[in-house]
């Protein structure tokens, strides 16, 4: 990667907004929104239900296509772009769900083939990226198996593999962990956060889980009704006590595993090993 | 008792074997009609359904989904009788197996491609949107995610038109279409004969047996959820 190229947004969303058709009328699910991740950064984005977050992580591969505002990954604009183009520019932006969705009627290595394939990649590359992607997540021996055979934890890790195949420079994920019991959550942060280290691959995710934000990320937006409201640094799991999100955290705690309120915030850092 | 339906069946012999070659040939073509147009009916109105990968075209949806009610409404005999014009004018003849395929087929292009667009709906959400993030196109979509998740359910969907048309095709017997539903209704309810019945009651019950059988079988075998 040139300079160059490091000074372009890997993800920037501009003036995005996004309403829905409900029984109820048009709500809003994200109103004209701005957001640059830096290429090699972990992005978090947090906030309560509703607040728009996984809308705004849909955005970026125009999984919902805004209704105003310009989507632009690696200096291309989505928005722009016919449908042909958009399916090769989503084959570089990997994305991981709560729910895994995997192909149940597949195996593992097919599930990890799939996009490569509809890419129309050969099959020697195919063979030889699901093989680097598995062992990358440690599920070298699972190769066969299908999915319904998978506790959860490797199930994300199977998407995870799915996801890296095509080597995208950026990774979504939609509250990854939070079907996850805590122990899992700990060890698929750990693979996310080898991801970027050791593939530099950004990644852009949203959870409602403040350990995981924590633990994870460099930088974190906080959504709420729709906006960003606040965009803080993580220094090394620490939240500026003076930020909204740092007032949330006194008043509501950790969110999802945690219920009991942090004394003060950062408190829960010191129980979780480090990554 | 036993005795003189085993003499029957071995006389009719020649008769059966002809009448279950009628059936099959009607079988045939209706499931093989049902599968290609009505499969691609149903995956295309599947498809356009709100929500869905093409659900921007809602007026397809709405005239293809008000199409299939309308065919599904008619009373099959009555379909039969409506469309013989049709059916004398591409096979020459509104009479015998070939030409009771015809109003068979409509019938059942209609009716699997309802049953193909209810099975797709099993089809997680999320999967297709998730083969949708990965760039596949809604082709890839329909031969790489659809298909093969929903392959189970399509299995069931062939075996329980096969079943239906089964006994659609004895009614298309009233008027001369053959095959074994005819032969019952020739020797056994017009000629009173009611060993001839009972023996193609018998072969029906079996054949419905076996397709229900084997349908299942397959259906389990390939559902790896």
């Amino acid at each position: 990667m040139t300079t160059q190229q490091q000074d372009i947004p890997a993800i920037a969303l501009r003036g995005v907004s996004k309403s829905f058709r409900t029984p109820d009328g048009l709500q809003v699910g994200v109103q004209a929104t701005d957001l640059d991740v830096a290429p090699g950064e972990i992005h978090g984005i947090i906030g309560f239900s509703g607040a728009g977050k996984s809308t705004l992580l849909r955005l970026a591969n125009l999984l919902e296509r805004p209704d105003s505002g310009q989507v632009i990954v690696h200096g291309e604009d989505l928005m722009t772009m016919s449908p042909q183009a958009l399916r090769a520019a989503r084959q570089r932006i990997g994305m991981i769900f709560q729910h895994f969705n995997l192909l149940h009627n597949r195996t593992v290595a097919d599930n990890v083939a799939f996009p490569l394939r509809i890419g129309g990649a050969d099959e020697a590359r195919i063979a030889e990226r699901v093989k680097t992607c598995l062992e990358f997540v440690g599920l070298s021996e699972k190769s066969d198996a299908y999915p319904a055979q998978l506790s959860g934890g490797q199930k994300q890790r199977v998407a995870i593999a799915r996801a890296l195949a095509p080597e995208p420079h950026v990774l979504l994920a939609d509250e990854p962990t939070s079907a996850l019991d805590p122990r899992t959550t700990q060890s698929l942060l750990e693979v996310l956060a080898d991801v970027n280290r050791r593939l530099g691959v950004t990644i852009l995710l949203v959870s409602h889980e403040m350990g995981v934000i924590r633990r994870l990320c460099h930088r974190v937006s906080v959504m709420e009704a729709g906006r960003i409201v606040e965009r803080l640094n993580i220094d090394n799991g620490r939240i500026p006590p003076e930020s909204q999100l740092a007032q949330w955290l006194r008043e509501f705690g950790e969110g999802g595993a945690s219920p009991e309120l942090p004394e003060t915030a950062g408190s829960h850092l010191e129980e979780v090993p480090n990554v | 008792m036993f005795d003189s339906i085993l003499d029957t069946f071995i006389e009719l012999l020649p008769e059966i074997g002809k009448a279950a070659g009628e059936t099959g040939l009607m079988m045939l073509i209706c499931l093989t009609a049902a599968v290609i147009i009505g499969g691609a009916l149903g995956i295309l109105v599947f498809l356009t359904s709100s929500g869905q990968v093409l659900g921007r075209y809602r007026r397809f949806n709405l005239v293809a989904n008000g199409f299939i009610n309308v065919f599904r409404s008619f009373p099959f005999i009555i379909l039969l009788v409506a469309v013989s014009p049709f059916t004398r004018h591409i096979v020459g003849t509104s009479i015998g197996p070939l030409a009771a395929s015809v109003p068979l087929s409509l019938a059942a292009i209609f009716y699997f491609a309802r049953i193909i667009e209810q099975t797709l709906r099993d089809v997680p959400r999320g999967v297709i949107e998730a083969a949708e993030a990965m760039g596949a196109s809604p082709m890839q979509i329909v031969t790489q995610v659809l298909l093969v998740e929903a392959r189970s359910g399509l299995i069931l969907a062939v075996t329980i038109t096969a079943v239906s048309f089964l006994s659609y095709s004895a009614v298309a017997g009233v008027v001369g279409g053959g095959g074994i539903g005819d032969l019952a209704i020739r020797y056994g309810y017009y000629r009173f004969q009611t060993d001839v019945m009972l023996i193609t009651i018998v072969l029906l019950v079996v054949l419905v047996q076996s397709i229900q059988f084997f349908g299942q079988w397959l259906a389990r075998r390939v559902d790896k959820r």
